[in-house]
């Protein structure tokens, strides 16, 4: 039986509309989170797919007025590009944010709704409950503009979080906003918006939410609620993303993969459990050679499992879980556990043709040493399931490499 | 009831540590990698400690009002620094439950989370040699 928890808090504020045709509905679901003028926030790709037209089609239907398209976003974000947002939304007379993208778009999205409803700059929000409260910064956190989202990757789930993470390119780091003002208001999940998705795409962002679940469910923050979340969210990814990802006309694996990414994010990034030592791998990665953050996390994964299963039974236990849940061999021992979900793994990620080593993405060997730094430096380290050091980061870089 | 009964108290103690860190031999020098100043806002009582992390720059830590520009801004009770620094808080968990505040780039100060395992007996040995028996055993 699991332990009764000293603590944990569990917040899922976000409205998820689910199923087919619900983007013709977005207008009817959006009025009813107050928003009437809208600013629909994009890139421009997702522009030229015809996506958005069916958004503003979808919004008119149900009388709203979309007060202008933003479509100047980059793969990643800028603090410019959400002051741009931002003062784009006041020109518009806008009064709401409707986001259509993937994580950078939707992060972008919540980033300038701050700036657009307290003023300043996204700088004086920075940080871990920053957002302006009342009493003297004590109290409830004042309210933003609504904000809804249409995710069009199934990975980032950033459509149901409370955090946003931007770029400054003038510090070169990348700059955290979390608060739960920022859980957008309504999701909508529909296969009609990864209908245009790149298999390949596919199948990294479907790792990148895959790394969410089994962190989330692994760290020693877990929950009760999370587990929940996070061992369907495995079930559904079992099912459903080697289906969406060699089959992209399967509506129903691309739905389903929509959710499963939405129900991934929470108990690790949704103010719960937070993740772990894969993401802190990835993330340097991704800031000093641009390895992409679904495929770093694919390639990370194994070695991460494989490191944290040896590190007791209780955390061995969880991945037995997790290898259960996912259909891998979860019986033996802690060791064996450990290898078996490692395997399954990396057999998933061989048959959806994503890298399997940091070398074949662009990482030397001489970078190790600071990738070490990076990822020592990584909040998710704190949150993984066994402590590290950074001999074990270097060992596990030179195993991923 | 607060383990400090006034500002001066929170600096005789706490301020007194953060001083020492910053002229370790062995631990400055990693501290000074996160390059940042960072200033702790305390609640009950109300006391404010300042002090400069940056490579190249000597330490400095100041109490009350200062002329230093931080970039990172942690507020929290001054019975929660007390209890951090006796390794009695986890800081992930904390943050989540609001008990401390980040503004500012926050991976700066998780990095240094790892940093401060080795000081929670130093901060233990120091309050016991000054005589302040009464505040090692907190819950």
């Amino acid at each position: 039986m699991s332990q009764f928890k000293d603590y944990y808090q569990f917040a899922h504020p976000t409205r998820v509309v689910a199923g087919r045709g619900m983007i013709e509905g977005v207008g009817f679901e959006f009025a009813k989170e107050g928003a009437k003028r809208p600013l629909i926030v994009t890139d421009g790709i997702l522009l030229e797919t015809g996506l958005v037209a069916k958004v503003e089609q979808g919004l008119a239907d149900g009388a709203l007025e979309p007060a202008a398209v933003f479509s100047e976003i980059a793969q990643d974000s800028s603090a410019v590009t959400v002051a741009a947002c931002a003062e784009a939304a006041k020109e518009a007379g806008a009064d709401s944010f409707l986001a259509v993208g993937g994580g950078s778009v939707m992060d972008t999205a919540k980033a300038a709704n701050a700036v657009f409803t307290h003023g300043g700059s996204l700088l004086d929000y920075e940080g871990i409950y920053a957002l302006p409260r009342e009493d003297e910064g004590m109290g409830a956190p004042l309210a933003v503009a609504p904000l809804a989202c249409i995710p069009t990757t199934a990975g980032t789930g950033s459509e149901v979080s409370f955090g946003a993470v931007i770029k400054d390119s003038e510090r070169r780091e990348k700059i955290l906003i979390a608060d739960f003002p920022l859980f957008p208001r309504l999701a909508i999940l529909d296969p009609e918006s990864t209908r245009t998705l790149p298999a390949a795409l596919a199948a990294a962002t479907g790792m990148d939410a895959m790394t969410h679940a089994i962190e989330g469910y692994t760290g020693p923050l877990w929950s009760p609620h999370g587990e929940a979340f996070a061992l369907q969210a495995l079930r559904m990814m079992r099912d459903n993303l080697p289906a969406a990802v060699e089959d992209p006309s399967n509506e129903e694996a691309r739905g389903n993969m929509l959710v499963a990414a939405s129900l991934a994010i929470v108990p690790g990034a949704g103010g719960t459990s937070g993740l772990g030592a894969a993401h802190s791998m990835s993330h340097p990665a991704g800031a000093m050679y641009g390895v992409p953050h679904g495929v770093a996390n694919s390639i990370n994964l194994p070695h991460v499992i494989r490191f944290n299963a040896a590190g007791g039974p209780e955390i061995a236990d969880r991945y037995r879980d997790v290898a259960e849940s996912l259909g891998a061999e979860a019986g033996g021992s802690d060791a064996d556990v450990g290898g078996s979900l490692a395997g399954w793994v990396g057999e998933l990620t061989t048959r959806m043709g994503l890298p399997q080593r940091l070398s074949e993405v662009g990482v030397p060997e001489e970078g190790i040493a600071d990738l070490v730094e990076g990822a020592m430096g990584d909040g998710c380290s704190l949150t993984n399931a066994r402590e590290l050091v950074p001999e074990d980061f270097e060992e596990l870089y030179r195993q991923a490499l | 009831m607060a383990y400090f009964s006034s500002d001066q108290e929170v600096y005789d103690t706490i301020g007194k540590l953060i001083q020492q860190l910053g002229e370790d031999e062995e631990l400055a020098p990693k501290f000074r990698k996160a390059n940042t100043i960072i200033q702790y806002s305390f609640r009950d009582p109300d006391s404010v400690i300042t002090t400069r992390l940056q490579e190249g720059q000597p330490s400095q830590v100041d109490f009350g009002e200062t002329e230093m520009e931080p970039e990172v801004q942690m507020s929290m009770d001054a019975d929660t620094a007390h209890r951090f620094w006796l390794g009695k808080v986890n800081v992930t968990v904390a943050l989540a439950r609001g008990q401390i505040k980040a503004k500012g780039p926050v991976p700066k100060i998780l990095k240094l989370v790892p940093l401060t395992k080795p000081v929670y007996p130093r901060y233990k040995a120091m309050l016991e040699a000054d005589g302040k028996t009464e505040l090692v055993n907190v819950a």
